[in-house]
């Protein structure tokens, strides 16, 4: 384990190395991936300023969620999203096999020598955002509602890179894996509104099999006080406890689908 | 003209063969649209949900939401921007040049054939599944019904026109991730996808029906609606059709253009 | 003593989910339930001993890189055991895999957009080589195969043959036991394929390292590995020296003879005429003791003889005809 720590910052910094040959671009498609959320959360601005309200939540709260959200997610995928969407790639070629062979661990390998800094686009425009609306956001903030804010931060991110990691390791099973990745993103954009406005079949998916629900409408719902559907006042404290969780389920379906891989079934 | 044709059955195919795959599209468009119509639900319980605003009621909405995913839902983008960016940078494209075929009308054939099996599989089956729960209203008439398709056959193609556009200027200008990612900027916005043009604020709404982008979801929706007079509906006809020309034209000449550098240079 | 490498009984199957042909085919796909299965390696034993170079040769679809996946600890046999430096490969598969080296034809391990040298880093770092053992090999490795002036160089600037020679380099840096190479020269033009079987053969007898290779290529056998286990449709169908199957399918040798005027039709006793040319007669010594003197002396010194030549039967015909009488035996039984 330990032989593993001191090995980790030297792949990160090769990759960062790798990525910064082609540095002239690398600033350009950070401006455009900003344009385009930017784009998003400006159509859900247009649409407040006619109706006011959505769901019960106004333009400051929505900005806190979207900003929330978008900043989990960037953390979250940075540890994962590349690195396991490219997997299936990987295993069609074979080259997942050169992972097995050495004595490492070939999750910490490919993740972390694909540690995504492409995501700083999106970090700049979350945390800009989240600075607006944590001021504009009618809210008295105390130093307990701060850190509850950033550890269900922390759980989201971990939630994200948890079900990514999920997603991706399937290509271990089925060889093609992305198709999920479109239902994850599909569901994934619905939870950048809040919760009650769906039907409750999509609630109770939003926390349980697909919990993206729990990295941004409810632990913002319940920091601002918010009636939270199915969880109700369990909100904050399942929004803290389901990052962790999610990582025990996603080593578990890692070993599971490397066993798969390994046709140690037969 | 049949190579073309297989190409299109060939990339339909192709869509098919990976079962999981179909499965998944289609369970992720049907909750896309019922997401969208969800959204217009909570908006209007707020102002309540019998009330008008800007003339428009909620069960219009809930119709214009299921029609706007149709094009959208079935179209991608990024698809023709990234593939053509791909194979400019790998050089692959010069292989295009020496073959009897022409790439942009293969690129056509191609993304005829994903938009069909899109259509078929995915948003037809969504959208109607979706209708039964919260209803949809008909075309406003005969004649907005009709026209409504022919907006729409444009819509397709002037996105297809718009990506490939922008799938060639990657060549010179930028990398076509950033290309497809402020394409999709433009889109989101201007499209009218999130929000119809008569929800906007003015200058912006001004703004927006000048654009192309409109084409692809506003005016279809909003032909078939009725919001538009006879009139009107063909003057926006014509526009659209005008916009079409510009970029058939643009693309056209970009791809001589590319295609001379390829050639002298050799990619 | 026990082997090495241990293989008994090794089998290995997979299933793939049925696919129908055609557009209506397409649509059963989506809902079928079905498999097929396909068997890859099928009821496989040998030994291999320290020290030993072994080459595993079979045409494509027969097992060879599954073989190696299980012996490298990426694949689970489906039935049968095997033991790789006494252990299981796929339940202690980091232990395994620190005393082992695996050189994949077609896939890489280098970091494409750096310096060669970061990769050795990286790697001496993952393998915990103790820095002066791994400059020691470095320098040592690098000299032999010529990498010394590419190494501050980024990979996707070096050709094929640099690339292989230095995963090469790579995979034994950690001094590992065994050496497992999947179809290594691949791709690489004459040159680079003669420096990196000279210095896999040298690796092998001044080293002790264990070299397992699987390749199409027979040259890559004859100049590396003295023992040869060859498998076809997943079953092992021959494991012993080169050089008794080279005896064993008889040493036809060819042989040309030059005349300096048509001496006419020339039957010799001791070789079959296979071509007549004219000035250029090609025959067939089929027996072992027939001796080229022997011939030429019946040719005698009166008939214009102006230049011979005798040809050995290289290890493309030796294994041919391997393959042929083994087709023959199957179609008469």
């Amino acid at each position: 384990m330990l032989h593993h720590l001191r090995v980790l910052p030297l792949l990160v910094q090769m990759h960062i190395r790798s990525q910064m040959e082609y540095r002239g671009a690398f600033w350009l498609d950070r401006l455009a991936q900003i344009l385009s959320y930017g784009s998003v959360f400006a159509s859900i601005a247009i649409l407040l300023a006619r109706f006011e309200t959505l769901g019960g939540w106004n333009f400051p709260e929505l900005a806190l969620l979207f900003s929330f959200q978008l900043l989990a997610y960037s953390l979250g995928a940075a540890l994962s999203f590349v690195q396991l969407r490219d997997l299936e790639e990987l295993v069609r070629l074979g080259t997942y096999d050169t992972l097995l062979v050495k004595p490492f661990s070939p999750w910490a390998y490919l993740v972390f020598s694909g540690l995504n800094i492409g995501y700083v686009g999106h970090v700049i425009l979350a945390v800009a955002l989240m600075a607006w609306a944590t001021m504009a956001v009618d809210f008295n903030w105390s130093i307990w509602s701060a850190l509850f804010f950033v550890a269900a931060l922390i759980s989201s991110t971990l939630l994200t890179a948890a079900i990514i990691t999920m997603i991706g390791a399937t290509a271990l099973i089925w060889v093609r894996s992305n198709h999920l990745f479109a239902i994850f993103f599909g569901f994934w954009e619905l939870t950048r509104y809040p919760l009650n406005i769906f039907p409750s079949g999509i609630q109770f998916i939003l926390i349980t099999a697909v919990p993206l629900a729990l990295t941004s409408s409810v632990p913002v719902g319940a920091l601002l006080g918010k009636p939270i559907p199915i969880l109700g006042d369990w909100a904050g404290p399942v929004s803290l406890i389901a990052g962790p969780l999610w990582v025990l389920l996603a080593i578990a379906h890692w070993r599971y689908a490397t066993g798969k891989y390994q046709g140690a079934g037969g | 003209m049949s190579a073309y044709t297989a190409f299109a059955r060939s990339s339909f195919q192709s869509q098919l063969a990976y079962r999981n795959e179909v499965w998944a599209n289609i369970f992720g468009k049907l909750v896309q649209v019922f997401a969208r119509v969800a959204i217009w639900l909570a908006v209007y319980a707020g102002v309540g949900a019998a009330t008008l605003v800007n003339g428009i009621s909620l069960q219009q909405m809930i119709t214009y939401a299921l029609l706007g995913g149709a094009v959208m839902g079935a179209t991608r983008p990024e698809r023709v921007i990234n593939e053509i960016g791909r194979s400019l940078k790998t050089g692959d494209i010069s292989v295009w040049l020496l073959k009897p075929l022409s790439y942009p009308l293969y690129l056509f054939a191609n993304e005829s054939g994903s938009f069909l099996y899109r259509l078929l599989t995915q948003v037809f089956p969504t959208v109607a599944f979706t209708a039964l729960f919260y209803g949809m209203l008909p075309p406003e008439s005969l004649f907005h019904g009709a026209m409504f398709v022919a907006f729409w056959a444009m819509s397709f193609i002037l996105l297809f026109l718009m990506s490939a556009f922008c799938g060639l200027i990657a060549f010179w200008l930028m990398t076509s991730f950033s290309l497809d990612w402020m394409f999709g900027a433009l889109l989101n916005l201007f499209s009218g996808l999130m929000v119809p043009f008569w929800f906007f604020p003015e200058p912006l709404a001004t703004l927006a029906r000048h654009l192309p982008f409109g084409f692809v979801v506003y005016y279809p929706n909003a032909v078939y609606l009725g919001q538009l007079s006879v009139t009107q509906t063909w003057l926006y006809l014509g526009l659209g059709l005008f916009w079409t020309a510009l970029f058939f034209v643009g693309v056209l000449w970009l791809w001589r253009k590319a295609s001379t550098r390829i050639t002298v240079q050799g990619g | 003593m026990t082997a090495l490498i241990e293989a008994r009984g090794v089998s290995k199957r997979f299933r793939q989910h049925k696919r129908f042909p055609g557009l209506l085919g397409a649509f059963k796909t989506l809902v079928t339930t079905e498999y097929t299965e396909v068997v890859a390696v099928s009821d496989i034993g040998f030994d291999i001993a320290a020290g030993e170079a072994v080459g595993y040769l079979g045409p494509n679809g027969a097992g060879k890189s599954t073989m190696i996946k299980m012996m490298t600890g990426i694949l689970v046999p489906s039935t049968g055991t095997l033991s790789v430096l006494g252990r299981t490969p796929h339940l202690e598969r980091m232990t395994n895999a620190r005393e082992i080296g695996v050189v994949f034809g077609q896939r890489s391990q280098l970091w494409w957009d750096l310096p060669l040298i970061d990769s050795f880093t990286l790697h001496q770092r993952i393998y915990d080589i103790p820095l002066a053992r791994y400059q020691d090999n470095l320098k040592r490795f690098s000299t032999l195969l010529d990498l010394t002036p590419f190494l501050d160089r980024a990979v996707r600037q070096l050709s094929l043959g640099q690339r292989m020679r230095a995963e090469i380099v790579m995979s034994l840096l950690h001094d590992p036991k065994i050496l497992f190479l999947d179809e290594p020269t691949i791709g690489l033009d004459v040159v680079a394929k003669d420096a990196v079987r000279k210095f896999l053969a040298e690796i092998n007898r001044e080293r002790g390292v264990t070299i397992i290779l699987t390749t199409h290529d027979l040259q890559d056998i004859e100049t590396i590995c003295p023992r040869l286990i060859m498998v076809d449709h997943a079953r092992l169908i021959f494991d012993g020296e080169l050089k008794s199957l080279r005896a064993a399918l008889g040493s036809s040798r060819r042989l040309t003879l030059e005349f300096a005027t048509d001496p006419g039709p020339l039957p010799l006793s001791s070789a079959t005429l296979t071509a007549d040319e004219g000035l250029r007669k090609h025959y067939l010594l089929e027996r072992e003791d027939v001796s080229l003197v022997s011939v030429l002396s019946e040719v005698g010194n009166d008939r214009g003889l102006k230049d011979v030549a005798l040809h050995e039967p290289d290890i493309e015909e030796v294994i041919r005809t391997f393959y042929q009488r083994r087709n023959a035996a199957a179609l008469a039984s």
